[in-house]
């Protein structure tokens, strides 16, 4: 993993084409989302005409939302595949220490520690930003969900549940907005340039600043033996079948969540009633 | 002595004798002077017994120099029966009329007259010594007094028997129509006929015919005041020639003082121009039928009301008329003609109006919170048809344009707080719609995209149109128990869950949707927590760069 320039192999190609997806459809979401949620301000009713109508708006909304629920699946899957083929160590999974970093992050910052903390492959604030976008995530696709077929989820869920989950989506929406802008935006694009996430590598100094634990483990050649190859051919074989199945019902679920329902099938119906009906026998001219 | 006393007694028996002898002569005397020729012994001899000696049963007769004659003989009980007869207050004695007294003294002077016209006019010219009241007589008469052919006194009142001024009164038409019987224009004398068979009580030909010349107006006005039939049009439509001047003067178009301005009732001419320029006969109409006259009088409204005109030509009833559906209503349809009245006074005559042709909607209104509010308690606040449809440029209110613009029509009222609080109604009923989902789409249709059909629903497609009924009535499409129905409008696999996902207007709270008021709590209190607590720590950590920056920036110069 190391090498002489002072370079480290962080993200495969897979991981950045993952956050590429993230990145589009995120920011479509945005886009197409913000603006519904404030419909009533002129510069979002500019953006939804910019976009061709709040009809058009709603489609590519949608449209967005699937390729996020798509890419969310297949990271799900290629996360079993790590963690049961390969058994790659849980790198993401919050503990105490994460908490005691933070902390002493904080008061190394306000200069009453010391030392920074030394942190592992994925530092606190990573995972804070990996579990916010699984929570968010979450929460928008169920409640979208429930935007999308309000009367399929009033067959089980009381009425009140739509405009929570509206009240929701939109709470949650400005919420994850808001964390990007200033928690990931300021980690990775200001404070220095994190360009792991679009070339792969990282630099020996971000490695000793944000992964100073990492660092050392590779440095002296700790990180964990990969899997044996018999063991790892024997699970993928599993896998792979069960893999597909999995991708089969996730395409079909997608596919009803995209048309489980067609929630108003028209307006009113047009009234045709005789609209002129002059009174019988007809009254004198008014005042004659 | 006794031949003294037998003296006396014989003259007392004499005087007595010649008493009663003269007693009875008088008595006698008395008896034949009763007789009626004793009678002109006691009365002064009137002026005229000598004419009436000869002209009393007379049957001689006088050939004038136009050959004419006339009767020299007269019938003394006519002459008594006449007013100038025996009862007459003041004796009217022959000469009185045959004047100059000396032309009839016996023997009689040639008369002048060379025909008995002539002869009666000079007669008739005697009246004025007696009648001086000329001005009673009829103007036309008298201001034609130089033409042979009108007529004199005696032609109208007789000679010998004229008659009473009482029997003249009581049949004044006649009297003219003695004279004045036919017409030579068959129109006219048809139209001539109807006038005077629909004369009132006080009415003679003089109410036409008056001393005065008669202005245009009221030339029309007594005529179609009198008219009761109607004019028949090409297609057999009759039109009602009978105006009551009053409906004029009591009208919109009567005597008015608008914004301080005085106003004098209209002339009929100022609408009827053509009428007016034409006199009378009037020309024939051009309209086919009486709607054709409806349509095309609009123009004479044109003329004053040129604002109000063009806005009703933007309005759907003008277009219709346009597009040839002729039934669409006209300025008259709605305004009336010669009793146009306030039109939206009381409110109630709005409606009123409108239902004349839209009964059926009208009879809807009127079941309706609004309608019933303004036909029982004359509501002021409640809304009229033209408060929703707009009064002369009404637009079609089937288009897309309208519906979208329709929650901004009931908002007007509804988000008005101080008229909805006269009536405890809630004013968050306009944002609530729009915060959610079917105002925002509906909204943004309407300012983005107007003529664009969005099925979403407003507000009537939910609380009925015409009939809306309050949101707690039984038979409210919006309450409880009918809510579903309402909903499966649009969205017919709806469940009995599904109403309850509408917020019924109100902001979300504890008692009202508290779901909801608690996700919107949550984020409330998390985006800020969240959101501080990052800005927080980025704060931290850019005060450390700072100060390791100071301190490399220090170590650096202390170690040069």
């Amino acid at each position: 993993m190391s090498n002489s320039t002072g370079k480290y192999w962080r993200f495969d190609v897979f991981q950045r084409v993952e956050h590429a997806l993230l990145i589009t459809s995120f920011t479509v979401l945005v886009i197409t989302g913000l603006p519904q949620k404030f419909s009533s301000q002129p510069w979002a009713e500019f953006m939804i005409m910019a976009m061709g109508g709040i009809e058009v708006v709603r489609i590519i909304h949608r449209a967005a939302a699937v390729l996020l629920i798509a890419e969310t699946m297949y990271h799900f899957g290629v996360l079993t595949y790590k963690v049961f083929v390969k058994r790659v160590s849980l790198t993401m999974l919050p503990s105490m220490q994460d908490a005691k970093d933070g902390i002493q992050a904080l008061t190394y910052n306000l200069g009453v520690t010391k030392g920074a903390p030394r942190m592992g492959r994925y530092n606190f604030g990573e995972k804070v930003e990996y579990w916010a976008v699984i929570w968010g995530t979450l929460v928008m696709v169920i409640t979208g969900f429930a935007l999308w077929n309000p009367i399929a989820t009033t067959y089980f869920l009381p009425g009140q549940f739509i405009p929570a989950a509206k009240a929701a989506h939109g709470g949650e929406a400005l919420l994850a907005v808001l964390s990007i802008i200033t928690w990931h935006f300021y980690n990775v694009h200001l404070k220095q340039f994190n360009r792991s996430m679009f070339t792969g590598y990282i630099s020996h100094h971000e490695m000793a600043e944000e992964h100073a634990l990492e660092l050392e483990q590779i440095q002296k050649g700790q990180l964990p033996p990969p899997a044996h190859p018999d063991g790892l051919r024997r699970r993928q074989r599993i896998f792979v079948p069960l893999a597909a199945v999995m991708a089969l019902i996730t395409i079909v679920g997608l596919y009803f969540f995209i048309t489980f329902e067609q929630t108003a099938i028209t307006t009113v119906p047009r009234q045709t009633t005789d609209i002129y009906v002059p009174l019988t026998p007809a009254p004198d001219a008014p005042g004659g | 002595m006794d031949q003294c006393r037998s003296t006396r007694v014989i003259i007392i028996y004499a005087y007595r004798v010649l008493l009663i002898a003269a007693c009875g002569i008088a008595v006698g005397l008395a008896l034949f002077v009763s007789r009626p020729a004793a009678a002109q012994v006691l009365q002064p001899v009137p002026p005229d017994s000598a004419c009436k000696l000869c002209h009393i049963d007379s049957t001689e007769t006088i050939t004038l120099t136009s050959g004419e004659t006339l009767n020299a003989g007269i019938d003394p009980v006519q002459l008594d029966d006449s007013v100038h007869g025996v009862h007459a207050a003041a004796p009217v004695f022959c000469t009185d009329c045959h004047r100059p007294q000396q032309r009839y003294q016996y023997p009689h002077q040639a008369n002048p007259a060379e025909s008995l016209s002539e002869f009666e006019a000079e007669i008739a010219g005697n009246c004025q010594q007696c009648h001086t009241t000329e001005e009673l007589h009829n103007p036309g008469h008298l201001q034609a007094k130089d033409n042979p052919n009108v007529p004199n006194c005696v032609d109208c009142h007789g000679g010998h028997d004229v008659a009473p001024a009482a029997a003249f009164e009581a049949d004044p038409v006649g009297t003219c129509q003695t004279c004045h019987q036919e017409i030579a224009d068959p129109h006219i004398a048809e139209v001539h006929a109807e006038i005077v068979s629909n004369l009132g009580p006080n009415q003679t030909c003089q109410t036409c015919h008056a001393s005065t010349p008669q202005s245009e107006d009221a030339k029309c006005q007594t005529c179609h005041s009198l008219l009761n039939s109607a004019l028949t049009l090409p297609s057999g439509d009759t039109v009602d020639l009978h105006v009551n001047p009053a409906d004029l003067v009591t009208s919109m178009h009567g005597e008015q003082v608008i914004n301080g301005q005085q106003y004098t009732t209209l002339r009929c001419t100022d609408c009827h121009k053509e009428q007016g320029l034409w006199g009378f006969p009037h020309q024939p109409i051009d309209a086919q039928t009486r709607r054709d006259l409806t349509i095309n009088m609009q123009a004479v409204c044109q003329d004053c009301h040129t604002d109000i005109f063009d806005r009703n030509a933007d309005g759907i009833h003008a277009q219709h008329i346009v597009e040839g559906n002729l039934e669409a209503a006209t300025c008259e349809d709605c305004h009336g003609n010669h009793a146009i009245q306030n039109p939206d006074e009381p409110r109630e005559r709005v409606s009123q109006t409108c239902g004349n042709c839209h009964s059926t909607i009208n009879e809807q209104y009127g079941g309706s919170v609004h309608g019933a509010a303004l036909l029982g308690e004359d509501n002021p606040d409640v809304p009229i048809c033209t408060d929703c449809h707009g009064v002369h440029n009404i637009p079609d209110p089937t288009t897309a344009e309208f519906r979208l613009s329709s929650p901004y029509m009931c908002g007007r009222c509804h988000a008005d707080q101080e008229l909805m609080d006269k009536y405890g109604i809630s004013t968050d009923v306009f944002d609530t719609y729009v915060a959610d989902f079917h105002g925002t789409t509906v909204t943004l249709f309407d300012h983005q995209s107007p003529h664009e059909e969005s099925n979403k629903a407003v507000c009537y497609d939910c609380h009925g149109v015409h009939n809306i009924l309050p949101a707690s009535d039984e038979n409210s499409q919006v309450i409880k128990q009918n809510l579903l129905v309402t909903c499966q409008q649009c969205h017919p696999d709806a469940n009995d869950n599904f109403p309850n996902s509408w917020t019924s207007h109100f902001k979300p709270s504890i008692e009202h949707n508290p779901l909801v008021y608690f996700v919107d709590l949550f984020y409330l209190i998390v985006i800020p927590a969240t959101v501080g607590g990052f800005l927080l720590f980025i704060g931290s950590d850019i005060f450390r760069q700072v100060r390791e920056r100071f301190q490399r920036k220090s170590k650096e110069s202390h170690d040069e």
